[in-house]
């Protein structure tokens, strides 16, 4: 045996044995465990893909023994296999951890069904990754599709599930319900991914995309023919695009809780002193600027006036925020130095109308939702304020999104009269009772979607009326 | 008194949720009200959610307040999948409704008839206090000598409701006055609005036999030992 060959062998059962090994570990997670049906999709199809590896790799070593001359080809190969699975095994751990025990259920199940109405976005769905980090991401999905239709030119028996998207919630968070209303923000990035890629594009990113290149060579002047420079405040630009997106989509979707949740873990990180609020950053606008979109849009979906008598701290913050003068937003380009401050401006004149545009036009007509919460909420609230899952008293129920914003400013308003009315005046300043007060209220609106959800099934499959 | 199949329909559909005489069962999935409603009882169905006896770090369990969480591993098992309940083994399971009683209505908890044919036996200990809220948590034992599949969202028990005489103790707190000596002086909050199966809750042994005077308890101390020059050791 040659030693090239000897090398290609080699590498070859090396490679063969991390692929049986991710194959196994996806298949016992799958027995052991219940997860979202996205999930299950993206186990199939690693377990298909390292099925057709190890195919794949003795194929290889018989072509190197009869070919010699490929042997430099079919190594190439086994290194984009590698490079490929190493991408995916950084998915693989998180994606298994996440099963429906250790992730709001009901929620996800609620926001998948909310993303096939958007529009391009119909068999789009999400995979949930638990994370390390006390942080909500998007793993941007781009590079592993292109490199998985690379890897399927050679091993065709697995391609890889069209619009499967990624999404990380801390793992501290999983079983937790208003905070993880944060993955609507996420679910955003996934869909703005998806239409910056889509062919042909859809008219509003297409206006988008050049009011970003208009307004750059507005700000930037004659800075503007220094292509570094054009590139690197595109890229600032997108990124600031990108947050307002799926703060309004968000909205869009699940009302002015996301607001309300999106204060909570602003609060929690640490991100709302005065001055932290104003600073525009390279990778995030100003906290204060994306409150006011949140408030310009709740406004104009009629939610600010159903929320009107929401007596909440985080109601108020939003709406002192969203006053602050444009004048007042600064932006750094780190910690210490300031960037161009016109940069902000026609990203605020000329790119948020765009961007305003693009999320209403993609995101469904939801025009009795708002009505629909408003005549909901009291009796929503009566079921929490005792303690009972929200219902109703027919077999009817009360749909998600009333369920969420009401349960949410319950939450934000009730709480600590609902522990001193069960708990005592003793329980009143309690730490631990209040945290399980609110662990109780997120498991009965938990149960108030899963309730819903089904019955909604019920009624399309059955057609009865309830 | 037995409730009624009307009476009950009338305690759902009347009185506000807040009402001391309303009962909440929800969610409520029917063609056709006598799919679930029978003249003196309503069908229950089993929930998705599961604890399951878990193998044991010691050779016993002890009802304490650190162990009481160790007996069981938790599972889900989605509708229209089924779990597998060995022979003669038990595992705890809830109702996927969750019900709410009246201050005056006591309810009772038995197998479904069907069921209990197969060999299943739900509960042991079946009653329910007036003003109960929660899904229930159901003791599911499989007593046949072959494994049986549960499907959640199957009928599996049946829940019979019963009046009782009105008196000073069982009056109906007023949840909506926020009065300062509440409905916490009555309601059990060990067990408070589940909606997942949930394992025992124990105190200490100690501080249950202290209240009859006990003062002297035997615990079990978990040791573990180290080589030494002098031989075995316990470690610290």
């Amino acid at each position: 045996m040659s030693a090239g060959l000897a090398d290609l062998l080699h590498d070859a059962a090396v490679l063969h044995r991390f692929v049986d090994f991710i194959e196994e570990y996806c298949k016992e997670q799958e027995r052991s465990q219940t997860y979202a049906d996205a999930s299950g999709l993206f186990f199939q199809y690693v377990e298909k893909l390292a099925a057709g590896v190890k195919q794949e790799l003795g194929k290889e070593i018989e072509r190197a023994t009869r070919f010699p001359k490929r042997l430099p080809l079919l190594r190439s190969n086994i290194w984009t296999l590698k490079n490929y699975l190493r991408l995916l095994h950084a998915l693989i751990k998180p994606a298994a951890d996440a099963h429906t025990l250790t992730i709001p259920a009901p929620l996800v199940d609620l926001a998948s069904q909310q993303l096939q109405r958007v529009e391009r976005m119909k068999n789009s769905s999400i995979v949930i990754l638990l994370t390390s980090e006390l942080m909500y991401f998007q793993r941007p999905h781009t590079d592993i599709k292109d490199q998985a239709r690379i890897v399927e030119s050679f091993i065709p028996k697995a391609s890889f599930p069209p619009k499967l998207g990624f999404i990380e919630l801390p793992y501290s968070q999983g079983p937790s319900f208003f905070t993880n209303l944060a993955i609507y923000h996420e679910i955003g990035h996934f869909v703005y991914e998806e239409l910056s890629n889509s062919d042909p594009l859809h008219p509003d990113m297409a206006a988008l995309k050049s009011a970003v290149v208009r307004s750059v060579r507005k700000a930037l002047g004659n800075g503007a023919k220094d292509p570094e420079a054009f590139a690197i405040a595109v890229r600032i630009i997108e990124n600031w695009i990108q947050e307002i997106f799926c703060d309004l989509f968000a909205i869009r979707l699940v009302g002015p809780a996301f607001s309300f949740a999106f204060v909570e873990i602003l609060g929690m990180l640490g991100f709302l002193s005065q001055n932290a609020t104003l600073k525009f950053n390279p990778t995030h606008p100003a906290a204060a600027c994306r409150f006011a979109e949140h408030v310009n849009l709740l406004r104009d979906d009629l939610w600010w006036n159903a929320i009107a008598n929401v007596d909440a701290d985080q109601k108020k913050l939003l709406e002192r925020l969203a006053k602050l003068p444009r004048s007042s937003y600064k932006f750094y380009l780190d910690e210490k130095t300031l960037g161009p401050q016109r940069l902000v401006q026609v990203f605020l004149d000329v790119v948020v109308p765009a961007i305003r545009k693009l999320v209403r036009q993609v995101t469904p007509e939801n025009a009795t939702a708002v009505k629909r919460f408003e005549n909901a909420r009291s009796s929503i609230e009566d079921c929490l304020r005792v303690g009972v899952v929200p219902h109703t008293p027919t077999a009817g129920a009360p749909d998600p999104v009333s369920v969420i914003n009401s349960a949410f400013c319950f939450y934000l308003t009730s709480l600590p009269k609902v522990v001193k009315q069960f708990e005592g005046v003793k329980a009143e300043n309690d730490v631990a009772v209040h945290s399980l007060w609110t662990r109780r209220l997120e498991m009965w609106t938990m149960k108030a979607i899963e309730d819903a959800q089904m019955q909604d099934r019920f009624r399309r499959i059955k057609g009865a009326v309830l | 008194m037995i409730l009624p199949r009307k009476e009950i329909l009338r305690r759902m559909r009347e009185h506000p949720v807040s009402h001391e005489s309303n009962l909440v069962i929800t969610p409520l999935v029917y063609d056709d009200e006598s799919d679930i409603f029978d003249a003196d009882s309503v069908d229950l169905r089993l929930g998705s959610y599961f604890l399951l006896p878990k193998t044991m770090d010691q050779p016993f369990f002890s009802p304490d307040r650190s162990s009481a969480t160790s007996l069981h591993v938790r599972v889900h098992v989605p509708l229209g999948h089924f779990l597998v309940v060995p022979a003669h083994q038990t595992i705890l399971g809830a109702t996927l409704e969750f019900i709410k009683l009246p201050s005056d209505v006591s309810g009772q908890v038995l197998t479904k008839s069907s069921v209990a044919r197969t060999f299943i036996v739900v509960e042991t200990a079946p009653w329910i206090h007036p003003q109960y809220r929660g899904c229930l948590t159901l003791e599911i034992a499989n007593v046949s000598n072959t494994p049986v599949l549960l499907y959640p969202g199957r009928p599996i028990c049946q829940l019979i409701l019963m009046r009782i005489s009105p008196t000073q103790e069982n009056a109906p707190p007023d949840l909506h006055k926020n009065k300062e000596d509440d409905a916490s002086t009555r309601l059990d909050k060990t067990y408070f609005g589940p909606v997942y199966p949930e394992a025992p809750k124990f105190k200490n042994p100690e501080d249950d036999l202290w209240k009859i005077g006990v003062t002297r308890v035997s615990t079990f101390k978990r040791t573990r030992l180290h080589i030494t020059k002098k031989g075995w050791q316990e470690s610290k």
